[in-house]
């Protein structure tokens, strides 16, 4: 699709630096968007949580820049800005308008070149107390909130990267000094370690110059990125017997989680098992979500996804049951499917509805420069080419009957986890 | 080679940006439906989103959820399909009709591509036209919101959220309750209800239909006329009550065993949307805690460290608004939590700075361009034209209203409507823990409804 071919440039500057250039001049917007190849996959057990502890401090100011006025600049300017963190990567970004664009750049500079200088410990308490309440507020004190925890910790071996939460445990978050805040910063965020991608409304005469005045003399550091060795391919990481767990939790209703280790992202079945997610249970018409929500009420809610990483992958279905309704008839209702596809296959009509479906979310990606810039560094990460959007769109278009049965009855039939979660026994807590 | 940077010097910005609006377009359908379109022609899509002025404000006062219900089952089947073809027919276009309720209007949204405009013109009028409405359905929808009620409990921001209302706005408004119903409200909705929300609030007479996209006037009258002229305007039940809530300081607490968090909400009732001090206080609450940079945030986050973060807004129904702060604290931090925002919402009424009303202006009419970058930002805009019957030129004159303020206009906003003397607080959160910090604040006799906000 033409709509989908994104021009760009990319070169990289003397201290390792790659920037990605997307012009764009429909309108009057620019977005910067920096990913730092570095993220919770980079910690060690029992020191979890520094990757997303950091992104919260490169909020906290630069030498040339106070603290707290990061975001007040941007959102001076009109701007919109924020930051992510996930197992493979950190991310920073800011919309501005496009006269500001030399505000986000000075801004981004000054933190990866010159964070240290404004570091204190006064800044990294206030910021270990959000962050804890972060993890408050979006795990332990929401219903569920801990079964992604639980599962990535019952799923991936001990000491795989993937094996802890992004949010780290909250006894680490709070174990963290100044030392740690900054050999992290000297090891991980070297200009070398990081993709710049501008995307939308800049004078493109000039611009190669502005990213060199604001990036070009940041030294790169000597700091190594230790990357976890996969091994021989990741893929080869198995469970050898299912692995059961029960909690007991203040909600309502029961609730069961199931994963398998699959593969990473881009991986040959990849794409298979996002399409399969679809048919099993994204929409109305899904076969689990017909079956078990619509036709049985069996279950009061279910969904599944395909999960993939740079090291790994695993897919998850989750169902919650309708009261009354034991959660073991619906996991043997969930497996009779699975061994339903796996043996029979699924009609041509569910391919398309879940293809059209996906076309139409990349054509609805294209609608924002900041979504765009993300994107062209995600691929660029993982894919190594920043225009990949057709290629990924193709490779959903090449999903097919057989790959479908494969992704089952390859994965999906292996040994699994699985996590029951289910109300308090009120009359056992008397 | 590059120049030689100075650091220190926070950059400016290269001359000022140029920038069109989007036009509206309005035009009547042969039976009055109203539509409002914005061409907009970068991506081959198009959004629909038709409001109705039938939500859950309108419910029976033994019928709270009703609204909602004739919502859900609204698109469980229409003309010769059942409910799941029907979903079928949207998925195979790429696309899904959404139906959403809330307390003024009901809302049916849908994005279709440009080559499927036809098609999905075909099935969404079949869904305004020709609904089943039929029984079965009816109870499948009934009972899955009957366990969603029941779920409502697991989280603490939902509980505070339906509780503050109805703390708020005060027993009889309109407004106090929940858009889902009440349990032994919901069990007492028959189909017969749905069938008269259809036939007699469901209308052209109060719908508008907001289009974006890249078609023209012509074709989408011509289209829309073909396929949404045969719907035709009923009687419009149109009474609700507007009764005001509690008006002294109060504190309630709403238990929640095993919470490791407080959610707070601080507030008290506010002016109508058309109140002449509608863009002061826009102005004002930004500087108090519209976003990251506001007061109250810095104060309670990057200050305190007791938060994630907090906000408060001006939140604008239809007939009435009401002010808020919220956040979520650690258990042990609510007591102190409070006090700082109420120590924020004294000290507002001391006047803001030059620097903050600069630093407020300057970040509304910089922003303003990107709220109309996507097909959905100019959809929501137009939506909350028609909401609060807004002139067409309103977006065109928004920037010299704002910069027209001065320090007194937000000074006199602040007076006028920040009451701490009348604020409501409620805490979702673990009576073992929080009771003796309220206690502690000695401000009030402390309420304790249930989750409901019943007293």
């Amino acid at each position: 699709m033409k709509l989908l071919n994104i021009d760009y440039e990319k070169f990289k500057l003397k201290n390792g630096l790659e920037v990605i250039l997307h012009h764009d001049s429909s309108l009057p917007l620019v977005a910067v968007n920096i990913w730092y190849r570095v993220g919770s996959s980079n910690e060690k057990k029992g020191k979890t949580g520094i990757a997303h502890l950091f992104e919260h401090m490169m909020f906290q100011g630069s030498a040339n820049v106070p603290k707290e006025v990061h975001f007040r600049y941007i959102q001076e300017a009109g701007g919109t800005l924020n930051g992510s963190t996930s197992f493979d990567r950190t991310n920073y970004f800011e919309k501005v308008p496009s006269n500001f664009l030399d505000l986000a750049l000075w801004l981004e500079s000054d933190r990866m070149g010159f964070l240290l200088p404004a570091l204190t410990q006064e800044k990294l308490a206030n910021q270990i107390g959000v962050v804890s309440n972060e993890r408050l507020e979006r795990y332990d004190n929401q219903p569920y909130g801990l079964a992604w925890e639980i599962t990535i910790s019952n799923l991936y071996p001990n000491g795989h990267p993937y094996s802890w939460p992004t949010i780290g445990s909250m006894n680490d978050i709070k174990s963290y000094t100044l030392e740690d805040v900054s050999g992290f910063f000297k090891k991980y965020y070297s200009p070398s370690n990081a993709v710049l991608v501008i995307a939308g409304n800049f004078e493109k005469d000039i611009i190669k110059d502005k990213v060199s005045k604001y990036f070009e003399d940041i030294p790169s550091t000597n700091g190594t990125n230790n990357n976890f060795d996969p091994g021989s391919s990741s893929s080869n990481v198995k469970l050898d017997k299912d692995i059961f767990i029960e909690r007991n939790e203040n909600v309502q209703l029961e609730r069961v989680y199931f994963a398998w280790h699959t593969e990473k992202a881009y991986g040959p079945l990849d794409n298979s098992l996002d399409v399969l997610s679809d048919i099993l249970a994204g929409s109305k018409s899904s076969r689990l979500t017909k079956h078990l929500v619509y036709d049985t009420e069996m279950a009061q809610d279910i969904s599944a996804f395909q999960f993939s990483g740079k090291y790994d992958g695993h897919f998850m279905l989750i169902a919650t049951a309708k009261p009354g309704i034991p959660l073991n008839k619906l996991k043997a209702e969930i497996f009779k499917e699975l061994e339903n596809i796996a043996r029979n296959g699924i009609a041509q009509k569910e391919l398309t509805k879940s293809k059209n479906m996906i076309k139409f979310s990349f054509i609805n990606s294209m609608q924002n420069f900041d979504v765009i810039a993300d994107h062209l560094n995600h691929y660029n990460f993982y894919l190594n080419e920043p225009n990949s959007f057709n290629y990924d769109l193709k490779r959903y278009e090449e999903v097919n009957n057989e790959s479908i049965i494969k992704s089952v009855s390859k994965y999906l039939t292996n040994h699994h986890v699985e996590l029951q979660i289910k109300p308090i026994d009120k009359k056992q807590n008397v | 080679m590059s120049e030689i940077l100075d650091r220190s010097k926070k950059p400016g910005p290269r001359g000022d940006i140029k920038f069109n609006l989007p036009q509206i377009e309005r035009f009547n359908l042969k039976n009055k439906l109203n539509v409002l379109f914005v061409h907009k022609d970068n991506l081959p899509f198009l959004r629909f989103n038709l409001i109705s002025e039938s939500g859950s404000k309108f419910d029976p006062k033994e019928k709270k959820g009703l609204a909602n219900l004739f919502s859900m089952v609204l698109d469980e089947g229409a003309g010769k399909y059942n409910s799941i073809e029907l979903s079928e027919e949207f998925e195979i276009l790429g696309s899904r009709l959404n139906v959403s309720c809330f307390n003024d209007n009901i809302h049916l949204s849908l994005q279709t591509l440009t080559e499927n405009l036809d098609r999905s013109l075909e099935l969404l009028a079949t869904v305004i036209l020709q609904p089943h409405l039929d029984e079965k359905s009816f109870e499948k929808e009934r009972r899955k919101i009957l366990t969603t009620i029941k779920q409502l409990q697991d989280s603490p921001e939902d509980i505070a959220d339906i509780a503050f209302d109805r703390i708020v706005f005060g027993e009889e408004n309109a407004y106090a309750f929940p858009i889902i119903g009440y349990t032994e409200n919901v069990e007492n909705i028959s189909i017969n209800d749905i069938k008269y929300i259809y036939k007699n609030n469901f209308s052209p007479a109060n719908s508008t239909l907001i289009v974006v996209g890249n078609s023209t006037k012509q074709q989408l009258e011509e289209k829309l006329n073909i396929y949404l002229s045969d719907w035709k305007s009923a009687n419009n039940n149109n009474e609700f009550s507007l009764t005001s809530g509690g008006e002294n300081l109060s504190i309630y607490l709403i238990h929640k065993e095993g919470s490791v968090q407080s959610e707070i909400r601080i507030g008290h009732l506010s002016g109508k949307r058309n109140d002449k001090e509608f863009f002061a206080k826009h102005l004002l609450n930004l500087i108090l805690g519209g976003q990251f940079s506001s007061r109250i945030n810095l104060n309670l986050r990057e200050d305190k460290g007791y938060t994630y973060g907090a906000t408060s807004r001006f939140n604008y129904l239809k007939g009435a608004s009401h002010f808020f702060v919220s956040c979520s604290v650690g258990s042990e931090n609510t007591g102190n939590a409070i006090n700082e925002i109420l120590k924020e919402l004294t000290e507002i009424k001391n006047g803001i700075t030059d620097t903050e009303l600069e630093f407020a202006r300057s970040s509304i009419i910089r922003r303003y361009p990107g709220n109309f970058e996507t097909h959905g930002q100019i959809t929501a805009n137009l939506a909350s034209l028609v909401l609060h019957s807004l002139p067409d030129n309103y977006f065109n004159t928004y920037i010299d209203n704002i910069r027209k303020l001065k320090i007194e206009d937000i000074n006199t906003a602040a007076f006028d409507n920040i009451h701490p003397d009348r604020l409501s607080i409620l805490v979702v959160g673990d009576k073992n823990l929080v009771l003796p910090q309220l206690r502690g604040l000695n401000i009030a006799e402390i309420i304790q409804p249930d989750m409901w906000g019943k007293i």
